[in-house]
C-alpha cells in the first residue's frame, strides 16, 4: 500500500527535529515578516528555508512544489503588474503591455508570501511522519478521536486506491474487461464507484469494532512507542523563533505609536 | 468466584427472528482453557462477542441473563474497561487491524498505547510475541501487505501483547500453516498454565481435543454439553450436531477401544495406547488415467517489491487431477495461483495455458476458462444481493439472462445457499460468504477452479459441501486447484499435491507419496494427515491417507 504522506525518513538531522520546533518555525517564518511589513525579512526567510531544506537532503524534492507554485506566481504577476487598479506608474513595457510599478510590487509581495509559506511547510511537511506530529500532539492534550481521524485521513486515499484494486481484480477475475483502451477503462469505472463506497462504509464499522477491542476508548494515561525526548537543538531554536516573532510583535506596535 | 459466570444466557441480533444464543449457562475457572465447537451458525463468533460486551453493546440487539466478567456485568461495564480483562482475536483478521499504523510493529503495539504500558515494557513485549508468531522479520512491513497467515499472525500477536487476564480467541489459526497452528496452540496452553484463561473457538477438532480442558458444545444457540473433551467427542449424536469427533476418537470407536471409564480416546497419544499394530497395509496405488494438460509453467518469478523475490523459479505442469497446493504461510501459494489466472504478470519465466502463452491476455478474457475464488470472501464480493453477485460473472461472459440465471441457482445449490438468494452478502456469515464466492465462480462453468483456502471458517458440513464440489467437477474433466492448511481434507480429496516452500516446489506427487516425505513437510512446516500421524506412532508401515482408508484394512466401517 502506498503512502501519500510526502515523507520520508532519510536520516538527516532535519527528520529528527521535533515536530513542534518546525511548527515554530513556521509560525515565525510567516508572522515575522508580515508583522514587520518589510519585503527584505521574505527574503531572508525564504533563503534561510532554501538552507535548512538543503542541508537536510531536501532541495531536490522542493522543486516541483516551487515549479508548481510558479505557474501560479506569473499568473498573479501578469494580472497585476498590468490590470491592478492602483497602477500609476509604467516601469517598462513589452510591445502594447504596459506594466506598471505599483500591481508589480504588490505581486511581489504576494509571491514573497506565498513562497515563503510554501518552503516553510515543505520543512515540516518533508521531514515529518504525520503520525509522529499527531502523537506529540496528543501528548499535549489535543483530542485522541481527531488524532485518529488526522491519520486515517493519511490512509484513506491509499486504502481507496487498494479497495479500488482489490474491486477491479474481482470484477475482470469474473470477465469484466477492465483493461486496454481508454473507453474500456472509462466504462469500467462508473460500476466501481458504488461497491467502493459501500466496502469503506462497511471497512469504517469494521475499524470501530476493532477499536473498541484494543482498547482505544480505554482511560488511562495513554503511553508512547517512539521516543521523542527534544533533541539538544530543540529548545534553544524555539526560544529564538519565539523571541524573534516576540520581536516584531512590540516592533509593530511601537511603529503604530 | 469462577472468571466467567454465564447464566441464562439469551440473545437476539436487531432485525433477526431467531435467538443467536438461547439459555447459555457456564462458568469457567481462572487459568482454565476451554474450547468452544459447534456446527456454523450454533453461535460462536456471538457468544465470544457476548464476552466483552460487544453484544449487545455495539450490537445492540434484544439481550437476557447475564454474563459475569470477574463479578462485572458485561452488558453494562464499557468496553473501554471490559477489553484490560477480555481480549478478543477475531475471525477475519484483517477486521482485527487499527488502519492508524504502516507497519507491523506499531500495529502490534497500539491495543498497549491506549493501554498506557511503559514503552521499555512495550518494546520487550512485541519482540517477544512478533518472535514467538515468527513474523519478526516482517516488522517494518504494512500490516496490509501480508499474506493472509502472516496477518493472522499479527492479528494474535496484538491482543497476545495487551496481556488480557481472559483471551478469546474465534478460530485464530484457519489461515496458519499446520506447525504454525501448533505453535500457536502451544503458546496459548502456556498462557493457560500462567493463570490466563482461554476460551478459544476452533474447528480443528484434533488439537481442541489435545488441548483443552473442557469443551463447550453448541447447537442452534442451545448450549448441548460443557463437558471433557473425551465425553463431549464420545457422545454418540455428535455428526447430528454438525461436529466430527476427532480421527483418533472415530477409530478407536470403530475399533471398539475405550478408556477405563468407557468413553473413547480422543488424542494420538491415548489413541497409541489403546490400539495395537495389526498387519494391515494401505491400499496400493491406483493407476491414475493421464488428463490433458492444462497449464505449463516455465521458470516462473515474481516480485511484489524490487528486491525481495516471492516466487525463485517455479516449474510445474497442471493436468486436470485434482490438485492441491500446500505449504507455510508467505511460501508464495496466493502469489502463484494469482498469476496462473492473471491478476499479477510474471517477472521472469512463462505461464501457458492450453499452450498459449498468457502474458499476451486480458485477465476478462480469461475468466470463462480461469476461476479463482479468492482467500479473503470480501476481496470478492461487491454487490447487494446475493444472486446479483453470483449472475455477474455469468452475464459478463456472454451468457444470457436465463441462462444466467439457471446456471447461479445450481451453483447455489451446490455451495447450500440456495434459500439465500435474496439475501445481501455483508449481511451473512464469513463462512457463507465464503460459499457465495465460490457459487460467484462456479455459475461461469470454468474449465480451472481455483480455490484458495475453501475451507476456512467452515465446519464439517462445508467441508463435505466443498469436498462434492471438487468431486463432481473433476468427474467432469475439470481442474480444480485447492490451496489448503488442512491435511486431512487434502488426502481424502485430491490426487496431487504439490509442496510449496520459501518460493519453491518443494515436492510435487501423490498424496501418499508427498506424506512420506518427511524432509519436505518439515521444510514447508507442515504435518501428515492425523491418521498418518497415528499409524506412523503405531508402527505400521506405508501411509493411511484416511480413516476410512485405515479402516477398511482393518476390516470394519466407521
Ligand atoms: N501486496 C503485497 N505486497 C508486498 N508483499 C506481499 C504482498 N502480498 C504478499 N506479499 C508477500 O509475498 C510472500 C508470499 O505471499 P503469498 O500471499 O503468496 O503467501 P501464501 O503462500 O499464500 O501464504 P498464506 O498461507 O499465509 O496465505 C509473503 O512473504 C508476503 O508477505
Ligand atoms: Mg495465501
Amino acid at each position: 500500500m502506498k503512502s501519500i504522506s510526502l515523507y520520508i525518513d532519510n536520516g538527516s538531522w532535519l527528520c529528527r527535529m521535533h515536530p513542534f520546533t518546525k511548527l515554530a518555525y513556521i509560525a515565525a517564518a510567516i508572522s515575522v515578516p508580515l508583522l514587520a511589513g518589510r519585503l527584505w525579512l521574505f527574503a531572508v526567510f525564504i533563503a534561510l528555508s532554501l538552507a535548512v531544506l538543503a542541508s537536510g537532503h531536501l532541495l531536490k524534492r522542493v522543486v516541483p512544489l516551487v515549479a508548481f507554485s510558479f505557474t501560479i506566481l506569473i499568473t498573479i504577476f501578469l494580472i497585476h503588474g498590468l490590470f491592478n487598479q492602483q497602477n500609476r506608474d509604467i516601469l517598462f513595457s513589452i510591445g502594447p503591455l504596459h506594466f506598471y510599478r505599483e500591481g508589480l510590487l504588490y505581486a511581489l509581495h504576494i509571491g514573497c508570501n506565498v513562497l515563503n509559506m510554501l518552503l516553510s511547510f515543505a520543512i515540516l511537511v518533508l521531514s515529518t511522519k504525520p503520525s509522529e506530529l499527531v502523537e506529540e500532539l496528543e501528548k499535549r492534550g489535543f483530542s485522541r478521536r481527531m488524532g485518529y481521524i488526522i491519520i486515517s485521513v493519511f490512509q484513506i486515499v491509499p486504502q481507496m486506491m487498494g479497495t479500488m484494486n482489490t474491486i477491479t481484480d474481482a470484477q475482470r477475475s469474473r470477465g469484466m474487461e477492465t483493461e486496454g483502451s481508454l473507453a474500456t477503462r472509462a466504462k469500467a469505472f462508473l460500476p466501481l464507484i458504488s461497491p467502493v463506497v459501500m466496502s469503506s462504509l462497511i471497512n469504517t464499522r469494521e475499524r470501530a469494532v476493532a477499536l473498541e477491542v484494543r482498547g482505544f476508548a480505554a482511560k488511562q494515561k495513554k503511553t508512547y512507542l517512539a521516543d521523542r525526548t527534544p533533541r539538544r537543538g530543540d529548545k534553544p531554536i524555539t526560544i529564538v523563533l519565539l523571541a524573534l516573532i516576540v520581536l516584531a510583535v512590540i516592533w509593530r506596535i511601537v511603529q503604530c505609536l | 468466584m469462577p472468571v466467567i459466570a454465564v447464566e441464562n444466557l439469551k440473545y437476539r441480533y436487531p432485525h433477526a427472528e431467531a435467538l443467536a444464543l438461547d439459555g447459555l449457562n457456564f462458568t469457567v475457572e481462572k487459568g482454565e482453557f476451554i474450547g468452544i465447537v459447534g456446527e456454523n451458525g450454533a453461535g460462536k463468533s456471538t457468544l465470544s462477542q457476548a464476552l466483552i460486551g460487544l453484544v449487545p453493546q455495539f450490537y445492540k440487539g434484544a439481550y437476557g441473563g447475564k454474563v459475569l466478567i470477574d463479578g462485572r456485568p458485561a452488558d453494562t461495564t464499557p468496553i473501554a474497561e471490559l477489553c484490560c480483562k477480555v481480549g478478543l482475536v477475531f475471525q477475519n483478521p484483517f477486521n482485527q487491524l487499527s488502519g492508524a499504523k504502516d507497519n507491523v510493529y506499531e500495529e502490534v503495539a497500539f491495543g498497549m498505547q491506549n493501554l498506557g504500558v511503559p514503552r521499555e515494557e512495550m518494546h520487550r513485549r512485541v519482540e517477544n510475541a512478533l518472535k514467538m508468531l515468527d513474523i519478526w522479520q516482517f516488522r517494518d512491513r504494512n500490516p496490509f501487505d501480508l499474506s493472509g497467515g502472516q496477518m493472522q499472525r499479527v492479528a494474535i500477536a496484538s491482543i497476545l501483547v495487551m496481556e488480557p487476564d481472559i483471551m478469546v480467541l474465534d478460530e485464530p489459526t484457519s489461515q496458519l500453516d499446520p506447525q504454525g497452528s501448533e505453535e500457536v496452540f502451544r503458546t496459548v496452553d502456556k498462557l493457560a498454565r500462567s493463570g490466563i484463561t482461554i476460551l478459544m473457538i476452533e474447528q480443528k477438532i484434533e488439537k481442541i481435543a489435545a488441548y483443552c480442558d473442557r469443551i463447550l458444545l453448541l447447537h442452534q444457540g442451545h448450549q448441548i454439553a460443557y463437558d471433557t473433551p473425551q465425553k463431549i467427542f464420545s457422545r454418540p449424536d455428535l455428526e447430528e450436531l454438525g461436529v466430527r469427533a476427532p480421527a483418533f476418537t472415530r477409530i478407536c470407536r470403530a475399533l471398539g477401544a475405550t478408556l477405563p471409564d468407557g468413553s473413547y480416546p480422543v488424542t494420538v497419544e491415548e489413541a497409541a495406547d489403546r490400539l495395537q499394530r495389526t498387519d494391515a497395509l494401505p491400499p496400493p496405488a491406483a493407476p491414475v488415467p493421464s488428463r490433458p494438460v492444462l497449464f505449463e509453467i516455465q521458470d516462473l518469478t515474481f516480485s511484489y517489491n524490487p528486491g525481495t523475490q516471492v516466487l525463485h523459479g517455479i516449474n510445474l505442469c497442471l493436468d486436470a487431477r485434482p490438485t492441491a497446493i500446500i505449504g507455510q504461510n508467505g511460501a508464495g501459494k496466493t502469489t502463484l495461483v494469482k498469476l496462473l489466472k492473471g491478476l499479477l504478470r510474471a517477472e521472469g519465466g512463462s505461464i501457458r495455458f492450453r499452450g498459449e502463452d498468457i502474458a499476451g491476455k486480458t485477465v476478462a478474457a480469461l475468466a470463462a476458462q480461469v476461476g479463482y475464488v479468492f482467500q479473503n470472501p470480501d476481496d470478492q464480493i461487491f454487490r447487494y444481493n446475493v444472486l446479483d453477485e453470483v449472475m455477474f460473472g455469468p452475464l459478463n461472459i456472454g451468457m444470457d439472462e436465463a441462462q444466467a440465471k439457471e446456471k447461479s441457482r445450481a451453483a447455489l445449490a451446490m455451495t447450500g445457499l440456495a434459500d439465500k438468494e435474496t439475501s445481501n452478502p455483508y449481511d451473512l456469515e464469513l463462512y457463507e460468504r465464503k460459499m457465495v464466492a465460490i457459487a460467484s465462480v462456479l455459475a461461469m462453468d470454468p474449465d480451472v477452479l481455483i480455490l484458495d483456502e475453501p475451507t476456512i471458517a467452515q465446519d464439517v458440513r462445508g467441508r463435505q459441501c466443498i469436498a462434492g464440489i471438487v468431486r463432481t467437477l473433476s468427474e467432469q474433466g475439470k481442474l480444480v486447484l485447492a490451496i489448503l492448511h488442512d491435511m486431512d481434507f487434502v488426502a481424502e480429496c485430491f490426487d496431487r499435491v504439490i509442496v510449496m516452500a520459501q518460493g519453491q516446489v518443494a515436492a510435487d506427487g501423490t498424496p501418499r507419496q508427498v506424506f512420506a516425505d518427511a524432509e519436505a513437510l518439515q521444510a514447508a512446516r507442515l504435518d501428515p494427515p492425523h491418521v498418518t500421524q497415528l499409524c506412523t506412532r503405531l508402527g505400521y508401515e506405508g501411509v493411511f491417507l484416511t480413516v476410512e482408508e485405515f479402516l477398511t484394512a482393518c476390516g470394519c466401517k466407521e
